[in-house]
Formats: structure tokens, C-alpha cells, sequence
């Protein structure tokens, strides 16, 4: 199997959930911010 | 709020873990941490799937539509974690045995409950009428999820004939895991299944604004 | 309303005999799925008949034959009800639970039909060896229960939508996997020498048992609300 290093395959899985997380975020915040002018 | 960091907290801690703590099962190195993702992301999709389910009979019986609404969006998170589960296994399965899939039964439930999650959007998107949709949804929903107890019980008739597969890591995996590994493992259980309630929070939160209508 | 004082079993049969009746005229249905099934079986003959096979797949030979021919024709009892627009008058006349056991025998009917012309066929087509024919034809039963009685409330459900298509196989598939699985499994067993009679196909008769009273006791249970709609 490609010999990628454990510290590349922690890292692109971190950039992702970090990328996952921010998202979720900022759809929670635009919903909350919709709910509250209602 | 607090919940929020907490699972980004939790989840994070997971992921560096995994990769940097030895891995779990030495006999198969560093494909094993898989384990740690594959397991919990095929946990959702069954948990998604109960929910679904539950919504479904609810709207049966009370014909509220926010049912309707539960039972769906569950599903399409359901469908989403199956998909996860169903490739992180297949990858597993290449590394560990050299072959993608091989119809092992744990993996054909995995695969069947995806093609549950399918065939359900396939029926929504086929019928017109808000009701009558919601309403044949649910009936598939309850009646499809009756297959997946039988596989359940393939599994000891078919085992004899297929090569052990998921015994390896289910019958000594869980019961020698090792306190780190457990420990890492249940953080994953819990940083999946909060990703999964959080998500299905907020789609749900859309849906009741989209249902009762908004202006941006 | 229909009349309290005949039985469920009279009720059942009623629907039965209409829909048998109405088939009868155009044999519709029955032409389908038995046109479907000698066509898959003939070329599966002529690509595979004088070989000498493994048991398993001659055992999954036949059972894609008959599964495929399901999907062709099943659906057919609830769609011609839609399409020639007389479910309408059908829903006022009858309750659901004898709509759905008519609908079920006919179905059950059918593939009994298609399995006694497949059946030899295949046999003397393929050079499958029966070695436990006790074993095959109780799979054959079996088999006919549990595809009518997970797919008749599918056929129902899909009536209703306004896209058909493939959605009758789709929406099937999954729900017959474990049933194929069985049934394949099971019927290897019948095909070979060491299969070790009803005995050796012991798990596989509870599971194809089981599954179908599950599903048709489920499918009596849900009916009425596909049928309400």
C-alpha cells in the first residue's frame, strides 16, 4: 500500500474535519440567526 | 455551545489517536486504525436507521408531518454514514484480505441497508403528493427494515462455508481491546453518534423554518 | 360496506377469483413472466448447458431466472388496478386485509406456474444433477412464499407512485436479498452430492420458513395503509 506516513493520512483527516466542523458552524449560526427573526 | 467544542474536542482528540498511538491490532499494523473510524460510522448509519424507522411508524399513526421530516432527514444521514461505512470497510477489507468486497455478511448488511437508504429516496422522488409520499415512505421504512434481522442470522449458517473475516476483529477485538484502544474507540463511538445528532438537529431546525416559511 | 357475515377467507378468495378471472382474459401477466423466464433460461442453456457446472451456480442460475421473472411480472396485479382505474371502486367495495390475501394468492399462483415450467426445463436444459428432489421442491415452495410475500405489498406501493420504472426491483432487492441468499445457499445443497439431505439444509429451511411468515404477516399488517391512500 502507498507508504504515506501516519503524520500525512492525521493531517488530511484533520483539514478535513476542521473543514467539516467549520461548515457545520456557520450553518448552525445562519439558522439560529433565522429563527431569531421570526 | 458547549456541546459544540466538546465534540470537536472529543473528535479531534480521536483522529490524533488513532494515527499516533500504536495501532490496535499489530498483526495487521497500521490498516487497523480504520477500525476506529469504520465501526462507529457503520453504528450511525444503523442508529440513523432506527430513528428513521421510529419516525416512520410515529407518522403512521399520528400523520404529523414533522415526522415525515424526521423520518427522512434521519435517512439521509443514514444513507451518507452507510456510504462511509460501507468504503472504509471495502478499504479494510483490501488491505487486510486483498480483496474489496466478498460478500462477507457483515458487510452484505452494510451493503443492504445502503441499498435500503437508496431505495427509499428512490420511492420519494417517485411519488406526487405530499401525503401520499410521506405515507408509502414510511410503510417502506417499517417493512424494509425487517430484511436486515435476517442477515443477521445468515451470518452463522454462512460462516462455514466463508473464510472468518470481521470474527477477527470483533471476537478479539472487543473483548482483549487493550484500555487505549478502548478508550480511543468509545471517544470515536461518541464523537460519531454526536456529529450525527448535531447534524440531524440542524437539518431539522432547516426543515421546520423551510415548513413554515421565511423570508431572508 | 361489505356484508360482516362472510369470512375473511371467503372475502380473500372473492378478490382472488377477480383478479384470476380478469387475467384469465388477457393473460397478461402470466405471459410476461413466463415469456421472461423461458427466454433467460434458453440463453443460459445455450451458453451453459453442456458444461459441467459447480452446484452453486446452477443453483443461482436458476434462482436469478426466477427472480428476474418475479420483477417482470408481480407487480402487474396492483398496476393494472391503477391503470385501468378500477382500485378506485375496489378500495369502496373491500377492506384491505382481503384485498391483500387475493392479491398475495395470485401472486403466489403465478410464480407456482412459472416454477412448474422452469423447473424441469431446467433441469433437463442444465446439466445440474438433482440429487435431493424432496429437498428442491420444498425449496421451490418455499421460495414461491417468501418472493409473493415480501413483494405483493411492494407492488402495492409502487402502483401509487407516478414514476414506475425500474422501482418495483429496486425497492425488492433489498428485501430479498436474504431471501435469495437462503434459497441459493440451500439449493446448492439439493444440487450436490454431499448436501446431506433436509437435515444439512436445516438452518437455511428455518431462515426461508421464518422469512416468509415475517413478511407476510408484516405486509397483512401494513396494507391498509398503503391501500388507504
Amino acid at each position: 500500500m502507498a507508504m504515506t506516513s501516519n503524520y500525512t493520512v492525521l493531517a488530511v483527516t484533520l483539514i478535513i474535519w476542521v473543514g467539516i466542523f467549520v461548515y457545520l458552524v456557520m450553518l448552525d449560526r445562519k439558522t439560529k440567526k433565522l429563527e431569531e427573526k421570526k | 455551545m458547549i456541546l459544540k467544542a466538546l465534540l470537536f474536542i472529543v473528535m479531534t482528540w480521536t483522529i490524533i489517536a488513532a494515527f499516533v498511538f500504536p495501532a490496535p491490532q499489530q498483526a495487521i499494523g497500521d490498516a487497523s486504525r480504520i477500525f476506529y473510524f469504520h465501526i462507529p460510522q457503520a453504528w450511525v448509519a444503523v442508529l440513523a436507521y432506527v430513528v428513521s424507522m421510529a419516525a416512520s411508524i410515529r407518522y403512521l399513526r399520528k400523520r404529523q408531518p414533522v415526522d415525515d421530516d424526521r423520518a427522512r432527514v434521519s435517512a439521509a444521514l443514514g444513507l451518507l454514514f452507510s456510504v462511509l461505512a460501507t468504503v472504509t470497510g471495502s478499504v479494510f477489507a483490501k488491505v487486510t484480505w486483498q480483496s474489496f468486497w466478498n460478500w462477507d455478511p457483515r458487510q452484505t448488511s452494510i451493503l443492504i441497508l445502503l441499498l435500503i437508504y437508496g431505495a427509499y429516496f428512490a420511492l420519494r422522488s417517485a411519488v406526487s403528493g405530499y401525503q401520499r409520499r410521506a405515507r408509502l415512505a414510511a410503510v417502506y421504512a417499517v417493512f424494509a427494515f425487517l430484511a436486515v434481522p435476517f442477515l443477521v442470522f445468515v451470518i452463522p449458517r454462512v460462516l462455514p462455508s466463508l473464510h472468518p473475516s470481521d470474527s477477527i476483529i470483533d471476537s478479539s477485538g472487543r473483548f482483549t481491546m487493550s484500555g487505549m484502544t478502548a478508550m480511543v474507540f468509545g471517544c470515536s463511538l461518541a464523537a460519531f453518534t454526536g456529529l450525527f445528532v448535531w447534524m440531524y438537529t440542524l437539518r431539522l431546525r432547516i426543515c421546520g423554518l423551510e415548513r413554515t416559511g421565511f423570508e431572508e | 360496506m361489505p356484508s360482516n357475515s362472510t369470512g375473511l377467507a371467503d372475502r380473500s378468495l372473492a378478490v382472488l377469483r377477480k383478479d384470476v378471472l380478469c387475467e384469465f382474459r388477457t393473460r397478461y401477466a402470466i405471459n410476461a413472466i413466463l415469456l421472461f423466464g423461458i427466454t433467460t433460461l434458453t440463453v443460459v442453456s445455450f451458453s451453459v448447458g453442456q458444461k459441467n457446472l459447480p452446484p452453486e451456480v446452477y443453483a443461482a442460475l436458476y434462482w436469478v431466472i426466477i427472480f428476474f421473472s418475479a420483477m417482470s411480472g408481480l407487480a402487474h396485479v396492483f398496476v393494472r388496478e391503477e391503470e385501468s382505474k378500477t382500485s378506485t371502486i375496489l378500495k369502496l367495495t373491500a377492506d384491505a386485509t382481503p384485498v391483500y390475501l387475493g392479491k398475495l394468492g395470485y401472486n403466489l399462483l403465478l410464480l407456482i406456474l412459472l416454477q412448474i415450467a422452469i423447473a424441469p426445463l431446467f433441469l433437463t436444459l442444465t446439466d445440474a444433477v438433482l440429487t435431493d428432489p424432496a429437498l428442491f421442491i420444498i425449496l421451490l415452495i418455499l421460495g414461491t412464499v417468501g418472493l409473493a410475500g415480501a413483494t405483493t405489498i411492494i407492488a402495492a406501493i409502487i402502483s401509487k407512485a407516478s414514476v414506475k420504472g425500474a422501482l418495483f426491483a429496486v425497492l425488492s432487492f433489498p428485501i430479498l436479498l436474504p431471501l435469495l441468499i437462503g434459497l441459493i445457499s440451500a439449493t446448492t445443497k439439493a444440487f450436490s452430492e454431499s448436501g446431506g439431505g433436509l437435515g444439512g439444509a436445516s438452518s437455511e429451511l428455518q431462515l426461508l420458513v421464518s422469512y416468509g411468515v415475517v413478511m407476510i404477516t408484516a405486509s397483512i399488517m401494513l396494507f391498509e395503509y398503503v391501500w388507504e391512500g
